[in-house]
């Protein structure tokens, strides 16, 4: 599990969020979310099975995301998960929190001597 | 919340697991035909897609079992895989997990019970009485230090009962059982008696069976009308447990007693007699002084605490009055104290000294549980050679180094739940054993030794430590393993596991050794005690004891009829001599205060002598010489000078280097009898010390003989020196007919019978160090074997290279032999001196065990070295009969 999030490149921890925010766009299946980061990330993110799945059942777990059994588009069954209300919200606080943080490092990255 | 939530659906998943494991199965395979379709769109073939999907996801059993490691419930299910496994493996090995479960089953069970025995004589109070937790024992102290003899006297009771505030309410009993006849004449029973205050069955909230108990209603005055209460054995046995004695009166010493009721089945008593009657105190006839002095040693004591008290609380409290009771009645009180404890069967001040035994034994059996546990660890070793190859491919194909530790961690706990379990029982069957054997005292003893929750807790925790313990060092060792050279599987294994096995074969010898040595020395003081210098001669000399008031005998009468007795049974046939006194060595004489004039008693309290009634003839009759002065002869009687035969060591340190004939000392109240002021006595003789075994800390008291002429006492012992091959018994039975007298008849006892408390530890701590000493012969010759067995298995080839480069047998015997025996020399040196530390702890804690004992010390030795000669006979033959050619081929 550790070593995929490495060779995806992606932040410890950010993987629950990135689902979350893909899943608020629209209810999708396991595959298709893998698929979905990577075409966002234009690549820079691949997400494999082995990291998807244990993160799927850890949200599922804390209520945040919901699994369903429908049709894709193909005629296959697949589980859809959505958002669940309690997932918006931590999906929105996740964000707000990632977005200070963000400015904060960016802020500390830009810093030069001059404007201390 | 969210844990509650975790909680929750970690739950869901372990019941409902196969439709999760469904639901998951079906994901996957989603995920799979989606890649596949996805490829196939961006124009790869079925096949190439089917491939590149496959790859691009991995393994898929790796993917589930991510999936199934998130939250708690992973580890549960993964200890019960783990359990399951070792129980696969265990049933596949039953040799094996059946040594090793009844060697552990033996270590446990022994620990376990010596812990039971333990627990119900210390820990835990006496079943049947309610609350148990706020019942506590108070003691006296002399000096600040725990006395042996722990009475209180009455009138010390009703001081504390005034003044203690932190107790509810307490209660006394007297500290000897009083034997009393039921009935008269022939048809007389003679039966025990516990004489209680009233408070007695409120305090510790006894139920009845039948009737009622007495309590506070009743009256503590004298010549109230006299009731009793009858315990269960005792109104089933004698009463067939017909309700219908409630009511109706016994005579008791010749007195009508009602009895009022029947105490519950589960409570037979505070301590470890268990009596047949409870008499109220009001009953009994005290002397006038018993009511007032504060100087005999009568009873014990006991309360229930306030619900607010703690037992730190009453032990300061009691200090106080301890302080104030010493300021106010200094001649009484001086340098005594009290001692509080949770109430248990075993009075406070004695409970250090049986605690030390304890923690004797159980270092005993602690040791055959380390050989146990290092034999055990010793033989998952072995077996853990034969998995190297498993174990590898676990860790090739992704298994964590921590996760095989947890899975061989956990054959080794079930492996050890199973001995534990056994242990459990064989602790229950033991314990019930212990109680069925317990030597006949001359009253009925009463234990309780439940496996309660504490020795549950006892034996599971042990469990666990020793599976830790001997399972931590094998499982680190094989996860060790380097994968590469465990796949190859060469049957040369690195030499640093034999290391490790050959230190846990040392550990069993040295271990075995102290075990024998114990035995050893142990056994070797017993037969010294028995043969012991006693100053007296005590062999051939049989004893029988009465109590002549019982029979309705006056102070004249009575020693009328004990001197007519005497005579008699000196004139039958096979009775050499005959004489009476009130105790017999060495089972103990009464301590009472004595003073002697123009001798400064020490600082620390008044003097106390240890008093003994004696008749003309004792001295004689027990073959103890007079030093000096003086035997008493019939001279010696009511009205004349009162005299006093002192024994060497107190004269010595009343009047050193003084003629002790002709000084005088005085004698004040003793026990429970007349306070009749202070009697002085002129010393005529000086008798030889006896050699008593007895233990513990401050001066022996002094020892003094008084005539039976001048010092009537109804408790008449009669002492028998017998011809060799003749028993008392038949001659006092025929004497006692003759007189046609109403003492129910007598069973006369050896003097020099083993029943005597040093002997009876000493053969306990003996025969448990022998039996488990015996086990721990046989782990080790089992683990010598082993160790052995194993070299020559793995240095077959290299044997066999010897052979035809044309070594000798005898070499090849010496090579082997040597292995063996080089790990029995390291273990008896190492054992030599661990038993030489242990025999000095030995000694402070039993008589007349010696330290270094050579004939133990040698003969353990010796016996280990046959032992691991035993052992290594089979590996030597082996080793010898190598064929060097099929030994080259061996792989």
């Amino acid at each position: 599990m550790a070593p995929a999030d490495k060779q995806s490149g992606l932040v410890q921890g950010t993987l629950d969020m990135l689902i979350l925010k893909t899943l608020g766009l629209e209810p999708m299946h396991g595959y298709g979310v893998g698929i979905r980061i990577e075409q966002i990330s234009q690549g820079a993110f691949q997400v494999n099975a082995g990291s998807l799945f244990p993160a799927f059942r850890r949200l599922e777990r804390d209520g945040l995301i919901r699994g369903e059994w429908r049709m894709t588009e193909n005629n296959r069954r697949a589980k859809y998960y959505s958002l669940t209300a309690g997932g918006r919200a931590t999906l929105r606080r996740e964000m707000r929190d990632w977005r200070a943080q963000t400015a904060a490092i960016a802020m500390i990255l830009q810093a030069s001597l001059g404007e201390l | 919340m969210v844990i509650l939530r975790r909680l929750i659906s970690g739950f869901r998943r372990l019941i409902h697991k196969p439709r999760f494991e469904r639901e998951l199965d079906g994901e996957l395979h989603a995920y799979l035909e989606a890649a596949i379709h996805r490829k196939v769109s961006a124009g790869m073939t079925r096949a190439e897609a089917d491939r590149a999907a496959r790859v691009e996801m991995g393994s898929i059993e790796a993917v589930k079992d991510g999936a199934r490691d998130v939250g708690w419930e992973s580890l549960v299910e993964a200890f019960w895989q783990d359990m399951r496994y070792a129980a696969r493996l265990l049933w596949r090995n039953p040799l094996f997990a059946g040594t090793a479960a009844f060697s552990l089953a033996v270590g446990i069970g022994a620990t376990t019970t010596i812990f039971t025995v333990a627990n119900g004589l210390l820990l835990r109070a006496a079943p049947g009485v309610s609350d148990p937790r706020r019942l506590v024992d108070i003691s006296r102290t002399e000096r600040g230090q725990p006395i042996s003899n722990p009475l209180i006297a009455y009138r010390t009771y009703l001081d504390l009962r005034e003044r203690v505030s932190t107790l509810d309410a307490l209660y006394a009993q007297q500290g000897q059982p009083e034997p009393m006849i039921m009935g008269k004449g022939r048809d007389a029973e003679r039966i025990f008696a516990t004489i209680v205050t009233a408070s007695y069955f409120d305090v510790l909230g006894v139920s009845p069976a039948a009737g009622r108990l007495f309590g506070r209603g009743d009256s503590e005055e004298r010549g109230a009308s006299p009731i009793v209460v009858l315990s269960h054995g005792f109104w089933k046995r004698r009463f067939n447990a017909d309700p219908s004695i409630v009511g109706q009166t016994l005579q008791l010493d010749g007195e009508p007693f009602t009895v009022v009721g029947v105490a519950s089945e589960e409570f037979r008593g505070t301590s470890v007699v268990a009596l047949d009657v409870w008499v109220p105190l009001s009953a009994k006839a005290f002397d006038n002084g018993f009511l007032t002095s504060r100087m005999p040693e009568w009873g014990l004591v006991g309360g229930r605490l306030k619900p607010d008290a703690s037992i730190g609380q009453v032990a300061a409290e009691l200090d106080a009055i301890g302080r104030a009771l010493a300021a106010d009645y200094p001649n009484e009180s001086r340098g005594r104290g009290f001692l509080v404890a949770n109430a248990s069967p075993i009075p406070p001040s004695m409970r250090l000294v049986a605690a030390g035994f304890f923690a004797l034994l159980m270092a005993l059996v602690s040791l055959v549980l380390i050989i146990t546990c290092a034999n055990v660890a010793g033989i998952l070793l072995a077996r853990a050679a034969a998995r190297r190859r498993e174990i590898a491919v676990r860790i090739a194909i992704g298994a964590g180094r921590a996760r095989v530790v947890r899975q061989l961690l956990t054959e080794t706990l079930l492996l050890f739940l199973l001995g534990g379990s056994a242990g459990l029982l064989f602790a229950r069957a033991m314990t019930s054993l212990l109680i069925k054997v317990l030597p006949a005292f001359e009253v009925p003893v009463a234990l309780s030794l439940p496996l309660d929750g504490r020795v549950l807790a006892f034996a599971l925790g042990l469990s666990l430590a020793a599976a830790v313990l001997s399972g931590l060092a094998p499982a680190l060792h094989i996860s060790k393993a380097d994968v590469v050279t465990g796949l190859k599987d060469e049957s040369q294994g690195p030499s640093d596991r034999l290391r490790v096995r050959n230190t846990f074969v040392v550990a069993q010898v040295a271990f075995g050794i102290v075990l024998v040595i114990t035995a050893g020395v142990l056994g070797r003081a017993m037969g010294r005690v028995v043969s012991i210098d006693q100053g007296f001669d005590s062999r051939g000399v049989e004893t029988a004891s009465f109590d002549l008031s019982q029979a309705g005998y006056t102070n004249t009468t009575g020693l009328m009829f004990a001197r007519e007795l005497a005579n008699r049974l000196r004139k039958m046939s096979g009775v050499q001599a005959v004489a009476l006194a009130d105790q017999v060595p060495p089972r103990g004489m009464s301590v009472g205060p004595l003073i002697a004039p123009g001798v400064a008693p020490p600082d620390e309290g008044p003097l106390s002598g240890a008093w003994n009634i004696v008749d003309t003839g004792y001295f004689e009759t027990l073959r103890l010489p007079l030093v000096a002065g003086r035997d008493f002869n019939d001279g010696d009687r009511a009205g004349t000078q009162p005299v006093a035969i002192v024994a060497e060591a107190g004269a010595r340190r009343l009047w050193p280097g003084q003629n002790p004939v002709g000084q005088r000392i005085q004698r004040q109240a003793m026990g429970a009898d007349a306070l009749g002021g202070l009697t002085t006595l002129e010393v005529i003789g000086v008798a030889r010390d006896l050699r008593l075994v007895t233990r513990g800390g401050g001066p022996p008291p002094i020892v003094v003989y008084v005539p039976l002429q001048q010092k009537y006492t109804p408790h008449i012992t009669i002492l028998a020196r017998m011809a060799e091959g003749q028993h008392a018994t038949p001659a006092i039975g025929a004497v006692l007919r003759s007189l046609n007298a109403d003492l129910p008849p007598a069973t006369a006892r050896p003097l020099d019978d083993e029943s005597g408390p040093v002997q009876v530890q000493l053969r306990v701590a003996a025969s448990v160090a022998a039996s488990v000493g015996l086990v721990a012969l046989l782990l080790a010759a089992m683990g010598i074997y082993g160790v052995t067995a194993y070299t020559v298995a793995r240095r077959t080839r290299e044997i066999g290279i010897r052979i035809a480069m044309g070594a000798q047998r005898s070499d090849i015997v010496r090579l082997v032999l040597g292995q063996g025996m080089v790990l029995v020399l390291v273990g008896c040196v190492i054992g030599l001196a661990l038993a030489a530390a242990a025999g000095r702890l030995l000694t402070r804690l039993l008589f007349g065990a010696s330290p270094l004992d050579p004939v133990a010390f040698g003969g353990a030795v010796v016996l280990f070295a046959v032992i691991g000669l035993a052992a290594c006979y089979m590996p030597v033959r082996r080793a010898t009969q190598i064929d060097a050619m099929e030994a080259l081929r061996y792989e």
